[in-house]
């Protein structure tokens, strides 16, 4: 106890010198939560909105072998999926049925290829939160047929306008070519993320042009209710599954947002087989970014606090010697040699935990001062939250770099503390600072 | 009863490449409750074999006795032990705990040994140092806001806090004025005399020197008188 009130007042004394050493510690935290709540924060917003644009957390795909031998991407008859889903008793807030599509839009001799999503607008109203438009309104959608929208960078290749109309070149799911027209009913800013970019047209047409039946589909979207649950609701949906149909192996090689189209199955089965993805799994390339990120952020933490550190060794050396008559004073009255270097140690721990906590302070003051800031719904739409940067702070990670502070701090510390400790007391007393 | 004891001690320093002779040979014993001083000039071995008394030093030669044991053989550990219940020590410089105040750097000795005293007991025996030396007023300042003789008081009631056989003072009155310097020897022989407690100072200022009871005069690191003045007195 009197080696903690001696540390802390020492502490207390050289106010000035404290706090800069200190304000190294905490520039190096705050550096590395900002980033760290910055990446997580990004990882969230972006599953969040891709959730919304594609409507669900968990996806379903189905493909169907036909007696000629011809795959077919298509899912004809949802029940047994819906009833394992409620038998499971699986909590979700609402189930879509979209079918996608890549073809190739045609418009006065300029052509794209754009992958098309067929949907039901009415069961989707998440996406209108989300699909920013620039030009043109959702109820095209809903009152025209064949209404289409897509974003303003496949516009301008097209160089159409609004109320245009637009050929549309494509392959049913059968095989055959086929040729359909699109009414240009809006124009979306592009979010421009990880190459993320689809046009919305209505689900009926969408599945006439693909020749799979009014009301089948080619993906299965559940949108759950508890968004941290996404990863075990997957599991055991796919475990019931399993039991009950033809499942494709979920460990299998994902390929990002084209798996949704099921392009990627390989093999032989007869009948139906389905493939379940998660948003998780379209997305570990942003988490895999995201890893990256906050690999580089501890990487620049450690250089920072290595620096930072052989200013805190040179520092302590330099109090060590200031001090050495009280450490001889102190040994003289009795005091081990472990006392000596607790006294030090302590110092350390107050410093790497005081500044850490200095910085967390900042940082948090950081965080809610730039989250003010609305960026619009611009290109960045994607990585904010309504326009907002959106910081999440993981606890578990900052109490990670507590720990990593102080035991850098106290190695630091430790060496000078252990010459302290060593010093022969006779010698310390005879010392004059 | 012989309380402290060194037979033909010796002490060398190293200074570059030459060895320096601090103490050359010096035959010392001190009786339990002596109110004893070490006098004579800068250089003489005053300070050393205080050190060495105080197990703070080691002797190059020779054997220092404390209550009868060699400290020869101790550990750095025992040492430190030995120094903590049987020594206190008065500093030229005061050296008090700067971040300390007057009560806590009297209580600083009674935390640092493995027995520990009740805190009520403590609190009034802290107390009654405090009094003692006359600063119950100043209990809680700093020693940045007491004058030299104040702080002095603080050192000594911190050097008896632990209620320890002996007190070395290394020219206590070094750095008061005469006055001042007088009055410490005074209140250091007032405890001396009510506690038994042996006292062994260290000065060059002649007037301190013949408070004492014991006079051993060095030069050169050696002892080249020793009068027992209280016998003398009291014969």
């Amino acid at each position: 106890m009197n080696n903690v009130r001696i540390a802390f007042r020492n502490l207390n004394r050289q106010k000035k010198r404290s706090f800069l050493l200190g304000g190294a510690i905490a520039f190096g935290i705050m550096i590395i939560i900002i980033l760290n709540a910055f990446t997580a924060g990004f990882i969230v917003n972006v599953r969040e909105n891709f959730s919304l644009y594609l409507a669900g957390h968990i996806f379903l795909t189905g493909m169907e072998e036909t007696e000629s031998g011809r795959v077919i991407n298509v899912i004809r008859d949802d029940t047994v999926l819906k009833d394992t889903l409620k038998r499971l008793g699986i909590k979700v807030k609402y189930l879509v049925k979209r079918s996608i599509f890549t073809g190739t839009l045609i418009f006065e001799g300029e052509y794209v290829l754009q992958k098309i999503d067929g949907i039901n607008l009415k069961k989707e109203e998440g996406l209108k939160d989300r699909l920013i438009l620039k030009e043109g309104s959702f109820n095209a959608l809903a009152s025209d047929p064949e209404a289409l929208i897509i974003s303003e960078n496949v516009v301008n290749q097209l160089q159409a306008v609004l109320g245009d109309t637009i050929l549309v070149k494509l392959t049913t799911a059968t095989g055959q070519q086929n040729v359909g027209e699109f009414e240009l009913a809006a124009i979306s800013i592009d979010p421009g993320v990880m190459g993320f970019s689809a046009g919305y047209a209505n689900l009926e047409y969408v599945n006439e042009l693909l020749n799979i039946g009014q009301d089948k589909c080619t993906l299965l979207s559940i949108f759950l209710k508890d968004f941290e649950s996404i990863d075990s609701e997957a599991d055991r949906f796919y475990s019931a599954l399993s039991q009950k149909v033809n499942m494709f192996d979920r460990t299998s090689d994902k390929e990002g947002f084209e798996s949704l189209r099921g392009v990627s199955m390989q093999g032989e089965w007869k009948g139906m087989k389905y493939q379940l993805l998660t948003i998780n799994d379209l997305l570990s390339r942003a988490d895999q970014l995201a890893g990256i990120v906050n690999i580089i952020g501890l990487v620049v933490l450690l250089i920072l606090l290595s620096i930072v550190m052989v200013g805190i060794t040179n520092t302590f050396r330099m109090i060590i010697y200031e001090r050495i008559r009280e450490i001889g004073t102190m040994r003289a009255l009795g005091m081990q040699r472990n006392g000596v270097r607790g006294i030090f140690l302590y110092e350390a721990l107050f410093l790497s935990l005081g500044g850490a906590a200095m910085g967390f302070i900042i940082a948090l003051i950081i965080m809610v001062c730039a989250s003010i800031i609305n960026f619009g719904m611009g290109p960045l739409f994607f990585m904010l939250k309504n326009g907002h940067l959106f910081f999440k702070i993981i606890p578990a990670q900052v109490i990670l770099h507590f720990a990593l502070v102080a035991v850098l701090t106290l190695t630091a510390v430790f060496f000078p503390a252990r010459k302290a400790a060593r010093l022969d007391p006779a010698h310390a007393l005879r010392t004059h600072y | 009863m012989v309380i402290i004891e060194l037979i033909d001690v010796k002490k060398f320093y190293p200074l570059g490449n030459v060895q320096v002779e601090a103490v050359r040979g010096v035959r010392i014993s001190i009786k339990k409750g002596d109110f004893i001083s070490i006098a004579g000039p800068s250089g003489s071995g005053k300070t050393t074999i205080l050190n060495m008394i105080g197990c703070i030093d080691t002797p190059s030669a020779g054997t220092v006795r404390i209550n009868g044991s060699s400290t020869s053989d101790l550990s750095d550990k025992e040492l430190t032990t030995l120094r903590h219940r049987t020594i206190g020590f008065i500093f030229q410089l005061f050296n008090l705990i700067p971040v300390l105040n007057v009560y806590e750097n009297i209580e600083f000795p009674l935390l640092l040994g493995k027995e520990k005293m009740d805190k009520k007991e403590k609190k009034e025996w802290i107390d009654s140092l405090i009094e003692e030396v006359g600063l119950k007023e100043w209990r809680n300042h700093r020693p940045n806001e007491l004058s030299g003789g104040q702080r002095q008081r603080v050192a000594i009631a911190r050097a008896l806090a632990t209620k320890p056989q002996i007190v070395l003072a290394d020219e206590p009155t070094a750095n008061l004025d005469s006055e001042t310097g007088t009055a410490i020897i005074r209140l250091m022989k007032k405890i001396n005399q009510e506690q038994r407690t042996t006292f062994v100072f260290s000065t060059h200022d002649p007037d301190i020197v013949e408070i004492a009871d014991h006079i051993i005069r060095l030069h050169d690191g050696l002892v080249v008188s020793e009068d027992i003045v209280l016998e003398e007195r009291s014969g």
